[in-house]
């Protein structure tokens, strides 16, 4: 609810300040004095935050997405939807309500999501909301409670990298 | 405030496939897609933006196309912008379409009426 009031005051506000600058520039603050800090809240608000934005380099499956195939990155990969295939990256985060049959690899594996394959890192994360269904061939892991598995750990991840 | 953390949620990621990325098979997507790597085969999507380091083989079906970058195949899309900085060769179906002074298109460009994309859900399989 509050939302929708600091939204439509700034807009009120706008409005009203394109008369003013006929007046001289002292008084307009002293007319508005709660006008700057609304427009900053407002400003807040309207502009995005830069964190939804990735990096050129990095990969965002978004949860619209879907994928059927292969998938293979140089670079980071986070998916968010729906991959039916295999995935190979640097770093592949599989992140809550995402959902991946086939196998992800990379050297580093986090998964908050759905997996049925497996995974086949150097490096896995399962966090507490992971549900993993198959596999799992690491080096190191670290599985955080809550999580779902039903397969095997393999500490084996050095040996398929030879043959990867 | 829920309701509103939602809709940002679905609306404001908009999907990237990013330079380093390569997919080989079949990409849908509801919503806007922005592709930088490399796609062999096919993308569905409602918007789609090939960035001018993008490299797409394959079928494309979309409302709205931004081409900067190489593609091979067939586009169908109601709106397709070609960029200075594309390259295109195969054919590209649109109601609308506009072509930058630069751009590099082989192919034919064929108009078709609005309502031909409408039945495009059943594309024939991509041959690659």
């Amino acid at each position: 609810m509050s939302n929708i009031f600091t939204r439509n005051e700034p807009s009120q506000s706008d409005k009203a300040e394109p008369q003013k600058p006929v007046e001289p520039v002292a008084q307009a603050p002293v007319k508005h004095p709660s006008s700057p800090a609304m427009a900053q809240a407002s400003a807040q608000l309207i502009t995005p935050s830069p964190s939804p934005q990735p990096a050129k380099g990095v990969s965002l499956i978004s949860r619209a997405l879907k994928i059927t195939g292969q998938l293979e990155s140089s670079e980071d990969i986070q998916i968010e939807g729906e991959v039916e295939g295999d995935v190979r990256a640097a770093a592949v985060r599989v992140g809550a309500g995402a959902k991946v049959r086939g196998t992800v690899s990379g050297d580093e594996v986090e998964l908050s999501g759905k997996v049925e394959g497996k995974i086949e890192a150097r490096k896995v994360v399962l966090t507490g909301t992971a549900h993993m269904t198959g596999d799992i061939i690491h080096k190191d892991i670290s599985i955080q409670s809550g999580a779902y598995v039903n397969g095997h750990l393999k500490p084996e991840y050095s040996k398929t990298e030879n043959n990867g | 405030m829920f309701a509103r953390a939602r809709e940002i949620d679905t609306e404001q990621p908009p999907s990237r496939l990013g330079r380093a990325l390569r997919v080989h098979g079949l990409v849908e997507m509801d919503g806007e897609l922005t592709v930088d790597g490399t796609v062999l085969g096919r993308i569905n999507a409602l918007r789609l933006h090939l960035s001018a380091e993008s490299r797409v083989e394959g079928d494309v079906v979309a409302q709205e196309v931004h081409v900067e970058g190489r593609f091979s195949g067939r586009i169908f899309a109601q709106h397709v912008v070609v960029e200075s900085s594309a390259h295109i060769t195969g054919r590209i179906f649109h109601n609308t379409v506009s072509v930058a002074q630069g751009a590099r298109i082989d192919g034919r460009m064929p108009w078709r009426p609005p309502s031909y994309f409408s039945t495009l859900t059943q594309l024939p399989e991509t041959r690659l």
